[in-house]
């Protein structure tokens, strides 16, 4: 937004219930904005914890992306984990019940949509709606992607190596159908020699 | 579609939950669609496989991560929002936790050097990942130039002009839909 560069962030006391409020606000409603299966929220997630509520630093977004991506199940666990982040320093039982709660509001309103469609899909299916939907957002998620995709690899690599490292994963994670496990423990293997650096 | 399929049977609250967790687990290398297809519709045979891909469909298309949309529609067609709760429980239980485990090592560890520098490593993958996402649905619009220039404006929005993501799905959506609003029979489009 408007924040001057120097902005120094404070991260909100959640304990505070309208702080509370507000942050399980945000997740409700980026729910039903989530295009292509949500990995287009993820720059509003860095903006939420980093910039916004500033419970999380830039390197630890990035690392907890890579976590998730690494991790088994759908990717967009990664709120879960975000969460976490929010009160893991009151403990951990409070970091599950932040991380659960983030997890819960971000697929609650999208999941009652979802619902409600499976219910009534056959009177919608020919609908000019769905088509225009279909058609409409597609190249919309398509440039959200991309600009995701840089804003990733932006907070991600910090020198020649690391972003030479990350062109060649792109490359062969668009050319070949290689497990991505195996670029990260190739990745790993290179930052435990210390050739790539944050 | 074969002649006569079998009849699909109703599973129980249990079983879309047991069924949902197989799901998961089959699926912890990979491939967390093919495995919920092979599962649900050649193993438990709950419905047929064109339920399946219509449920595909409607969840690419809906807000909401496509592997959990495609549970609660699983869930949902079988027992309303109460299968639709079960069906992503028994999808999300195990990986969740293993996920939450996995955090708090995270946060705990995170400043140790050797896990410092593993990650170090890591996220160079995981940005090289993340940059293909977009190229890798990009191809499908190369032929519709109306298309691509609604994507640039989107990226140049968001990356140069930081503009947040809900204003700009909500001017962005509607013209794009004005756009490609099926006027007189809607055509069929180029599967991508």
């Amino acid at each position: 937004m408007t924040l001057p560069l120097a902005h120094v962030c404070t991260p909100q006391a959640l304990g505070d219930w309208r702080h509370l409020l507000a942050v399980i606000w945000d997740f409700l409603s980026l729910s039903l904005f989530s295009l292509g299966g949500g990995n287009t929220l993820l720059t509003e997630y860095h903006h939420l914890t980093v910039d916004q509520y500033c419970w999380l630093s830039s390197r630890q977004f990035a690392d907890l992306y890579a976590l998730a991506e690494a991790a088994p199940g759908p990717s967009s666990m990664i709120v879960g984990l975000l969460g976490m982040g929010a009160a893991v320093k009151e403990g951990p039982l409070w970091g599950l019940l932040s991380g659960v709660s983030a997890e819960v509001a971000i697929l609650l309103p999208s999941t009652l949509l979802m619902v409600a469609a499976s219910l009534g899909w056959n009177r919608f299916r020919d609908a000019p709606l769905r088509i225009a939907v279909e058609r409409g957002l597609g190249p919309i998620t398509l440039g959200i992607l991309l600009a995701v995709g840089l804003k990733i690899l932006r907070i991600s690599d910090h020198d020649t190596p690391a972003y030479a490292v990350s062109a060649l994963v792109c490359v062969l994670m668009l050319r070949t159908r290689l497990s991505p496990l195996w670029f990260m423990a190739v990745a790993a293997l290179l930052g435990l020699l210390g050739l790539v650096n944050r | 579609m074969a002649a006569a399929p079998e009849q699909p049977r109703t599973p129980s609250h249990l079983e879309l939950f047991l069924g949902m967790q197989q799901v998961a687990l089959s699926a912890f290398g990979g491939g967390l669609s093919a495995w919920s297809e092979r599962i649900v519709v050649e193993q438990r045979r709950w419905m047929s496989e064109e339920a399946f891909l219509t449920g595909l469909t409607v969840a690419r298309l809906l807000p909401g991560p496509n592997q959990i949309n495609m549970a609660v529609y699983i869930g949902s067609r079988f027992h309303g929002l109460g299968g639709a709760l079960v069906a992503l429980a028994g999808m999300l239980l195990l990986p969740f936790s293993l996920l939450m485990l996995l955090g708090l090592g995270y946060y705990y560890l995170h400043e140790t050097p050797l896990v410092d520098r593993l990650l170090a490593g890591v996220i160079t993958a995981s940005a090289g990942m993340a940059l293909s996402m977009g190229f890798k649905i990009g191809h499908s619009y190369r032929r519709d130039p109306v298309a691509l220039g609604i994507a640039a404006v989107c990226f140049l929005a968001m990356d140069v002009f930081h503009v947040r993501l809900i204003p700009l799905v909500l001017v962005a959506g509607p013209l794009a839909m004005a756009w490609y609003w099926p006027r007189q029979t809607p055509r069929r489009e180029p599967e991508p």
